[in-house]
Protein backbone atom coordinates (compact mmCIF):
# COMPACT_ATOMS: atom_id res chain seq x y z
CA UNK A 1 0.00 0.00 0.00
CA UNK A 2 1.14 3.47 -0.86
CA UNK A 3 1.99 5.81 2.25
CA UNK A 4 3.89 8.11 0.54
CA UNK A 5 4.25 11.00 -0.36
CA UNK A 6 3.43 12.41 3.20
CA UNK A 7 1.58 15.44 2.15
CA UNK A 8 0.01 13.98 -1.01
CA UNK A 9 -1.87 11.46 1.17
CA UNK A 10 -2.80 13.43 3.83
CA UNK A 11 -0.47 11.45 6.59
CA UNK A 12 1.00 15.33 7.37
CA UNK A 13 -0.39 18.78 6.59
CA UNK A 14 1.35 21.14 4.74
CA UNK A 15 2.55 22.83 8.29
CA UNK A 16 4.28 19.61 9.66
CA UNK A 17 5.95 19.03 6.26
CA UNK A 18 7.25 22.78 7.15
CA UNK A 19 8.83 21.22 10.64
CA UNK A 20 10.00 18.60 8.91
CA UNK A 21 12.03 21.24 6.34
CA UNK A 22 13.36 23.23 8.74
CA UNK A 23 14.77 19.87 10.40
CA UNK A 24 16.12 18.35 7.24
CA UNK A 25 17.52 22.48 6.78
CA UNK A 26 19.40 21.86 9.43
CA UNK A 27 20.73 18.30 8.91
CA UNK A 28 21.36 19.73 5.50
CA UNK A 29 23.63 22.73 6.90
CA UNK A 30 25.18 20.71 9.25
CA UNK A 31 26.60 18.10 6.63
CA UNK A 32 28.03 21.30 4.33
CA UNK A 33 29.57 22.65 7.27
CA UNK A 34 31.12 19.36 8.48
CA UNK A 35 32.18 18.76 4.75
CA UNK A 36 34.02 21.62 4.85
CA UNK A 37 31.95 23.68 2.30
CA UNK A 38 31.82 27.14 4.31
CA UNK A 39 35.47 27.37 2.36
CA UNK A 40 34.71 28.61 -0.74
CA UNK A 41 38.69 27.67 -1.74
CA UNK A 42 37.41 24.26 -0.79
CA UNK A 43 34.22 24.57 -3.32
CA UNK A 44 36.06 26.73 -5.85
CA UNK A 45 38.37 23.59 -6.24
CA UNK A 46 35.76 21.36 -8.21
CA UNK A 47 36.27 24.01 -10.91
CA UNK A 48 40.14 24.27 -11.04
CA UNK A 49 40.51 20.27 -10.13
CA UNK A 50 42.18 20.51 -7.00
CA UNK A 51 39.45 19.33 -4.68
CA UNK A 52 36.44 17.62 -5.56
CA UNK A 53 35.02 16.80 -2.29
CA UNK A 54 31.44 19.18 -3.66
CA UNK A 55 31.53 16.51 -6.87
CA UNK A 56 31.92 13.31 -4.38
CA UNK A 57 28.86 15.02 -1.77
CA UNK A 58 26.35 16.17 -3.99
CA UNK A 59 26.59 12.90 -6.19
CA UNK A 60 26.61 10.88 -3.33
CA UNK A 61 23.63 12.64 -1.95
CA UNK A 62 21.87 12.28 -5.37
CA UNK A 63 22.76 8.52 -6.16
CA UNK A 64 21.69 7.50 -2.49
CA UNK A 65 18.29 9.22 -2.44
CA UNK A 66 17.81 7.86 -6.01
CA UNK A 67 17.83 4.28 -4.73
CA UNK A 68 16.15 5.00 -2.03
CA UNK A 69 13.02 6.66 -3.65
CA UNK A 70 13.27 3.43 -6.50
CA UNK A 71 13.45 0.81 -3.89
CA UNK A 72 10.72 2.77 -2.22
CA UNK A 73 8.69 2.44 -4.99
CA UNK A 74 9.76 -0.86 -5.66
CA UNK A 75 8.19 -1.76 -1.69
CA UNK A 76 4.83 -0.19 -2.56
CA UNK A 77 6.23 2.44 0.03
CA UNK A 78 5.87 5.53 -2.37
CA UNK A 79 4.11 6.83 -5.43
CA UNK A 80 6.71 7.94 -7.75
CA UNK A 81 4.50 10.06 -10.17
CA UNK A 82 3.26 12.08 -6.75
CA UNK A 83 6.80 13.00 -6.30
CA UNK A 84 7.47 17.33 -7.32
CA UNK A 85 9.62 17.37 -10.25
CA UNK A 86 10.75 20.88 -11.12
CA UNK A 87 9.39 21.51 -14.65
CA UNK A 88 11.90 22.50 -16.92
CA UNK A 89 11.82 25.93 -18.88
CA UNK A 90 14.61 25.36 -21.31
CA UNK A 91 16.20 28.45 -21.71
CA UNK A 92 15.54 29.78 -18.18
CA UNK A 93 17.57 26.28 -17.07
CA UNK A 94 20.49 27.08 -19.59
CA UNK A 95 20.69 30.80 -18.71
CA UNK A 96 20.14 30.59 -15.15
CA UNK A 97 22.84 27.95 -14.80
CA UNK A 98 25.24 29.90 -16.68
CA UNK A 99 24.18 33.18 -14.51
CA UNK A 100 24.62 30.13 -10.88
CA UNK A 101 27.87 29.21 -12.40
CA UNK A 102 29.32 32.40 -13.26
CA UNK A 103 28.19 33.57 -9.90
CA UNK A 104 29.74 30.55 -7.89
CA UNK A 105 33.39 31.32 -9.15
CA UNK A 106 33.11 34.78 -8.70
CA UNK A 107 32.14 34.63 -5.34
CA UNK A 108 33.20 31.18 -3.93
CA UNK A 109 29.96 30.08 -2.68
CA UNK A 110 26.39 28.82 -3.82
CA UNK A 111 23.32 29.80 -2.26
CA UNK A 112 23.58 27.35 0.50
CA UNK A 113 27.20 27.15 1.21
CA UNK A 114 26.91 30.98 1.38
CA UNK A 115 24.27 30.94 4.33
CA UNK A 116 26.38 27.96 6.21
CA UNK A 117 29.67 30.23 5.95
CA UNK A 118 28.01 33.37 6.92
CA UNK A 119 26.50 31.84 10.01
CA UNK A 120 30.00 30.71 11.17
CA UNK A 121 31.04 34.45 10.34
CA UNK A 122 32.98 34.76 7.38
CA UNK A 123 32.55 38.59 6.25
CA UNK A 124 33.27 37.20 2.08
CA UNK A 125 30.09 35.07 2.39
CA UNK A 126 27.95 37.85 4.09
CA UNK A 127 28.80 40.26 1.35
CA UNK A 128 27.57 37.08 -0.93
CA UNK A 129 24.59 37.14 0.18
CA UNK A 130 23.72 40.95 -0.06
CA UNK A 131 24.57 40.45 -3.39
CA UNK A 132 21.87 37.28 -3.28
CA UNK A 133 19.62 39.64 -2.03
CA UNK A 134 20.31 42.76 -4.43
CA UNK A 135 20.06 39.95 -7.69
CA UNK A 136 16.55 39.13 -6.36
CA UNK A 137 14.96 41.98 -5.91
CA UNK A 138 16.50 43.11 -9.56
CA UNK A 139 14.94 40.05 -11.09
CA UNK A 140 11.13 39.98 -9.45
CA UNK A 141 11.02 43.93 -10.11
CA UNK A 142 12.18 43.48 -13.64
CA UNK A 143 10.30 40.63 -13.79
CA UNK A 144 7.85 41.44 -16.74
CA UNK A 145 10.85 42.02 -18.81
CA UNK A 146 11.83 38.50 -18.49
CA UNK A 147 8.99 36.71 -18.41
CA UNK A 148 8.27 36.00 -22.02
CA UNK A 149 12.11 34.40 -21.55
CA UNK A 150 11.45 32.95 -18.52
CA UNK A 151 8.65 30.91 -19.53
CA UNK A 152 9.84 29.82 -22.80
CA UNK A 153 10.58 26.33 -24.33
CA UNK A 154 8.79 24.68 -21.62
CA UNK A 155 8.93 21.31 -21.40
CA UNK A 156 6.91 19.76 -18.17
CA UNK A 157 9.07 17.21 -16.59
CA UNK A 158 11.25 15.16 -19.16
CA UNK A 159 13.22 12.68 -17.46
CA UNK A 160 16.45 11.30 -18.94
CA UNK A 161 14.99 7.77 -19.05
CA UNK A 162 11.82 8.30 -20.98
CA UNK A 163 14.07 10.36 -23.53
CA UNK A 164 16.71 7.27 -23.89
CA UNK A 165 13.03 4.83 -23.63
CA UNK A 166 14.63 2.82 -20.99
CA UNK A 167 13.27 1.60 -17.21
CA UNK A 168 14.10 4.41 -14.78
CA UNK A 169 15.88 1.24 -12.84
CA UNK A 170 18.72 1.51 -15.77
CA UNK A 171 18.66 5.03 -15.77
CA UNK A 172 20.18 4.81 -11.80
CA UNK A 173 22.42 1.90 -13.01
CA UNK A 174 23.79 4.25 -15.38
CA UNK A 175 23.90 7.16 -12.94
CA UNK A 176 25.67 4.91 -10.35
CA UNK A 177 28.47 3.80 -12.38
CA UNK A 178 28.50 7.13 -13.95
CA UNK A 179 29.31 8.24 -10.32
CA UNK A 180 31.90 5.59 -9.62
CA UNK A 181 33.93 6.86 -12.86
CA UNK A 182 33.65 11.05 -11.52
CA UNK A 183 34.61 9.97 -8.54
CA UNK A 184 37.67 8.12 -9.77
CA UNK A 185 38.88 10.52 -12.17
CA UNK A 186 38.36 13.40 -9.58
CA UNK A 187 40.86 11.41 -7.42
CA UNK A 188 43.28 11.53 -10.49
CA UNK A 189 42.84 15.06 -11.03
CA UNK A 190 43.71 15.63 -7.32
CA UNK A 191 46.44 13.60 -6.95
CA UNK A 192 47.99 15.59 -10.39
CA UNK A 193 47.45 18.98 -9.03
CA UNK A 194 49.33 19.90 -6.33
CA UNK A 195 47.80 20.24 -2.83
CA UNK A 196 46.02 23.32 -1.29
CA UNK A 197 45.91 24.47 2.55
CA UNK A 198 42.99 26.19 3.46
CA UNK B 1 39.74 1.28 2.13
CA UNK B 2 39.08 4.22 0.36
CA UNK B 3 35.17 5.33 0.93
CA UNK B 4 34.73 5.49 -2.53
CA UNK B 5 35.29 1.63 -3.16
CA UNK B 6 33.20 1.41 -0.19
CA UNK B 7 30.25 3.33 -1.84
CA UNK B 8 30.67 1.80 -4.54
CA UNK B 9 30.14 -1.89 -3.09
CA UNK B 10 26.92 -0.51 -1.75
CA UNK B 11 25.47 1.01 -4.68
CA UNK B 12 26.46 -0.41 -7.37
CA UNK B 13 24.67 -3.91 -6.72
CA UNK B 14 22.03 -1.86 -5.03
CA UNK B 15 21.55 -0.40 -8.58
CA UNK B 16 22.09 -4.01 -10.31
CA UNK B 17 19.14 -4.78 -8.55
CA UNK B 18 16.95 -1.79 -9.17
CA UNK B 19 17.95 -1.94 -12.95
CA UNK B 20 17.12 -5.59 -12.68
CA UNK B 21 13.96 -5.75 -11.26
CA UNK B 22 10.11 -4.71 -12.75
CA UNK B 23 9.03 -0.86 -12.06
CA UNK B 24 6.44 -1.45 -9.39
CA UNK B 25 2.49 -1.51 -10.90
CA UNK B 26 0.90 -2.49 -7.20
CA UNK B 27 -0.32 0.84 -6.82
CA UNK B 28 -3.53 -0.42 -8.90
CA UNK B 29 -4.81 -1.53 -6.33
CA UNK B 30 -5.25 -0.43 -2.60
CA UNK B 31 -6.10 -3.61 -0.58
CA UNK B 32 -4.49 -6.55 -0.20
CA UNK B 33 -6.02 -9.36 0.19
CA UNK B 34 -6.59 -10.43 3.76
CA UNK B 35 -7.63 -6.75 4.36
CA UNK B 36 -10.49 -7.22 1.71
CA UNK B 37 -11.48 -10.58 2.90
CA UNK B 38 -11.78 -9.02 6.03
CA UNK B 39 -14.07 -6.13 4.91
CA UNK B 40 -16.25 -8.70 3.17
CA UNK B 41 -16.67 -10.61 5.86
CA UNK B 42 -17.28 -8.27 8.07
CA UNK B 43 -20.44 -6.81 6.57
CA UNK B 44 -19.63 -3.25 6.66
CA UNK B 45 -20.50 -3.50 2.84
CA UNK B 46 -24.41 -3.94 3.61
CA UNK B 47 -27.07 -1.52 4.16
CA UNK B 48 -30.83 -3.50 5.10
CA UNK B 49 -33.51 -3.02 3.13
CA UNK B 50 -35.50 -1.48 6.17
CA UNK B 51 -32.70 1.79 5.82
CA UNK B 52 -33.10 2.21 2.16
CA UNK B 53 -36.52 2.15 2.22
CA UNK B 54 -36.69 5.22 4.74
CA UNK B 55 -33.86 7.01 2.75
CA UNK B 56 -35.98 6.35 -0.23
CA UNK B 57 -39.38 7.37 1.70
CA UNK B 58 -37.57 10.78 2.76
CA UNK B 59 -35.80 11.41 -0.43
CA UNK B 60 -32.34 11.32 0.95
CA UNK B 61 -30.42 13.24 -1.68
CA UNK B 62 -26.95 11.54 -0.88
CA UNK B 63 -28.81 8.13 -1.62
CA UNK B 64 -27.75 6.72 -5.12
CA UNK B 65 -29.35 3.23 -5.89
CA UNK B 66 -27.20 1.58 -8.43
CA UNK B 67 -28.61 -1.63 -10.42
CA UNK B 68 -26.09 -3.68 -11.05
CA UNK B 69 -28.25 -6.02 -13.46
CA UNK B 70 -28.20 -5.91 -17.01
CA UNK B 71 -30.51 -3.54 -19.07
CA UNK B 72 -33.32 -6.18 -19.72
CA UNK B 73 -34.06 -6.57 -16.10
CA UNK B 74 -33.39 -3.05 -15.57
CA UNK B 75 -36.18 -2.22 -17.95
CA UNK B 76 -38.76 -4.15 -16.70
CA UNK B 77 -38.12 -3.63 -12.54
CA UNK B 78 -35.87 -0.73 -10.72
CA UNK B 79 -36.40 0.90 -7.50
CA UNK B 80 -37.08 4.47 -7.50
CA UNK B 81 -34.42 6.58 -8.28
CA UNK B 82 -32.47 3.92 -9.39
CA UNK B 83 -29.58 4.03 -12.39
CA UNK B 84 -28.48 1.08 -14.42
CA UNK B 85 -24.81 -0.09 -14.49
CA UNK B 86 -24.78 -3.22 -15.47
CA UNK B 87 -21.84 -5.27 -13.68
CA UNK B 88 -20.01 -5.69 -17.19
CA UNK B 89 -19.65 -2.60 -17.67
CA UNK B 90 -18.61 -1.62 -14.39
CA UNK B 91 -14.85 -0.91 -15.34
CA UNK B 92 -16.17 1.60 -18.22
CA UNK B 93 -14.70 5.21 -17.87
CA UNK B 94 -18.39 6.13 -18.60
CA UNK B 95 -19.08 5.21 -14.78
CA UNK B 96 -16.11 6.06 -13.08
CA UNK B 97 -17.39 9.60 -12.12
CA UNK B 98 -20.14 8.04 -10.40
CA UNK B 99 -18.49 5.28 -8.95
CA UNK B 100 -15.23 7.04 -7.52
CA UNK B 101 -16.84 10.12 -5.50
CA UNK B 102 -17.01 11.44 -2.11
CA UNK B 103 -20.65 13.30 -2.25
CA UNK B 104 -23.16 10.42 -2.59
CA UNK B 105 -23.87 6.60 -0.92
CA UNK B 106 -23.67 4.69 -3.91
CA UNK B 107 -25.91 1.31 -3.29
CA UNK B 108 -25.46 -1.74 -5.22
CA UNK B 109 -28.02 -4.35 -6.17
CA UNK B 110 -29.21 -6.90 -8.54
CA UNK B 111 -31.34 -9.77 -7.74
CA UNK B 112 -30.12 -11.64 -4.54
CA UNK B 113 -26.20 -9.94 -3.78
CA UNK B 114 -24.10 -11.96 -5.86
CA UNK B 115 -23.68 -9.71 -8.64
CA UNK B 116 -24.12 -6.32 -6.09
CA UNK B 117 -20.98 -8.23 -4.18
CA UNK B 118 -18.97 -8.56 -7.00
CA UNK B 119 -20.09 -4.59 -8.07
CA UNK B 120 -18.76 -3.73 -4.31
CA UNK B 121 -15.70 -5.77 -4.51
CA UNK B 122 -14.31 -4.20 -7.39
CA UNK B 123 -14.74 -0.91 -6.53
CA UNK B 124 -13.53 -1.40 -3.48
CA UNK B 125 -10.42 -2.98 -4.60
CA UNK B 126 -9.84 -0.25 -6.89
CA UNK B 127 -9.85 2.20 -4.02
CA UNK B 128 -13.33 3.58 -4.38
CA UNK B 129 -15.24 4.44 -1.06
CA UNK B 130 -19.05 5.05 -0.40
CA UNK B 131 -19.95 2.22 -2.57
CA UNK B 132 -22.24 -0.44 -0.65
CA UNK B 133 -24.49 -3.19 -0.82
CA UNK B 134 -28.22 -3.42 -0.05
CA UNK B 135 -28.46 -6.77 1.95
CA UNK B 136 -30.29 -9.82 0.02
CA UNK B 137 -30.73 -7.88 -2.99
CA UNK B 138 -34.60 -7.28 -4.80
CA UNK B 139 -35.59 -11.12 -3.43
CA UNK B 140 -35.01 -10.22 0.38
CA UNK B 141 -36.67 -6.18 -0.54
CA UNK B 142 -39.94 -7.81 -2.17
CA UNK B 143 -39.72 -10.48 1.05
CA UNK B 144 -39.11 -7.73 3.77
CA UNK B 145 -40.79 -4.14 1.93
CA UNK B 146 -43.10 -5.18 -0.65
CA UNK B 147 -44.69 -8.14 1.47
CA UNK B 148 -44.08 -8.48 4.50
CA UNK B 149 -45.50 -11.33 7.18
CA UNK B 150 -46.92 -10.16 9.97
CA UNK B 151 -44.72 -11.24 12.78
CA UNK B 152 -46.18 -13.84 15.45
CA UNK B 153 -48.44 -12.62 18.57
CA UNK B 154 -46.03 -13.12 20.56
CA UNK B 155 -43.26 -11.36 19.38
CA UNK B 156 -41.41 -8.43 20.97
CA UNK B 157 -42.85 -4.92 20.27
CA UNK B 158 -39.60 -4.33 18.00
CA UNK B 159 -41.09 -6.79 15.54
CA UNK B 160 -44.47 -5.13 15.28
CA UNK B 161 -42.64 -1.50 15.09
CA UNK B 162 -40.69 -3.17 12.46
CA UNK B 163 -43.69 -4.77 10.57
CA UNK B 164 -45.66 -1.80 10.67
CA UNK B 165 -42.65 0.60 9.11
CA UNK B 166 -42.26 -2.23 6.12
CA UNK B 167 -46.14 -2.24 5.70
CA UNK B 168 -45.87 1.41 6.00
CA UNK B 169 -43.03 1.84 3.22
CA UNK B 170 -44.12 -1.03 1.15
CA UNK B 171 -47.56 0.56 0.22
CA UNK B 172 -45.43 4.02 -0.14
CA UNK B 173 -43.56 2.15 -3.01
CA UNK B 174 -46.08 0.00 -4.48
CA UNK B 175 -45.42 -3.07 -2.86
CA UNK B 176 -48.48 -5.55 -2.11
CA UNK B 177 -51.24 -2.84 -0.52
CA UNK B 178 -50.64 -1.13 -4.62
CA UNK B 179 -49.42 -2.25 -7.96
CA UNK B 180 -45.68 -3.58 -8.23
CA UNK B 181 -43.96 -0.65 -9.62
CA UNK B 182 -43.76 -1.48 -13.08
CA UNK B 183 -41.33 1.03 -14.36
CA UNK B 184 -41.22 2.53 -17.72
CA UNK B 185 -38.62 4.06 -19.68
CA UNK B 186 -39.45 7.43 -19.08
CA UNK B 187 -39.52 7.32 -15.46
CA UNK B 188 -35.54 6.50 -15.73
CA UNK B 189 -33.85 9.15 -13.60
CA UNK B 190 -31.77 12.04 -15.19
CA UNK B 191 -28.50 11.22 -14.59
CA UNK B 192 -27.02 13.03 -11.70
CA UNK B 193 -24.03 15.73 -11.90
CA UNK B 194 -21.53 14.68 -9.48
CA UNK B 195 -18.38 16.28 -9.36
CA UNK B 196 -15.22 14.01 -9.33
CA UNK B 197 -13.20 14.17 -6.55
CA UNK B 198 -10.09 16.15 -7.15
CA UNK B 199 -7.18 13.33 -7.82
CA UNK B 200 -4.59 13.60 -5.95
CA UNK B 201 -2.05 15.98 -6.76
CA UNK B 202 1.67 16.31 -7.11
CA UNK B 203 3.53 17.70 -4.08
CA UNK B 204 3.93 21.36 -4.83
CA UNK B 205 7.94 22.49 -3.92
CA UNK B 206 11.02 22.79 -4.92
CA UNK B 207 14.66 24.49 -3.84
Amino acid sequence: MDMGPLIAYEIISENTNLFFAFLIGIGFGFVLESSGFSSSRKLVGIFYGYDTVVLKVFFTAGITTMLGLLFFSLFGWIDLSLIFINPTYLYSAIIGGIIMGAGFIIGGFCPGTGVCAAAIGKIDAMMFLVGIFIGITFFNETYPLWEGLFKASYLGTPKISELFGISDGLMALLFVLMAMAAFWLGERFEKIKKPVVY
Amino acid sequence: MKPRILLAIFAVPLALIIAAVPENTTHAFKLTPSELLEEANSGVQYYSPDEIADMIIKEDPSLQLIDVRNADEFEKFNLPGAMNIPLTDILSEDWQAYLDQDIRINIFYSNGSLKSDKAWMITRQLGYENNYVLMGGLNYWVETIMNPTSPNATSPDEEFAKYDFRKGAGSALGGSAGAMNESTTSSKPALPVIRSKPKKKRVQGGC
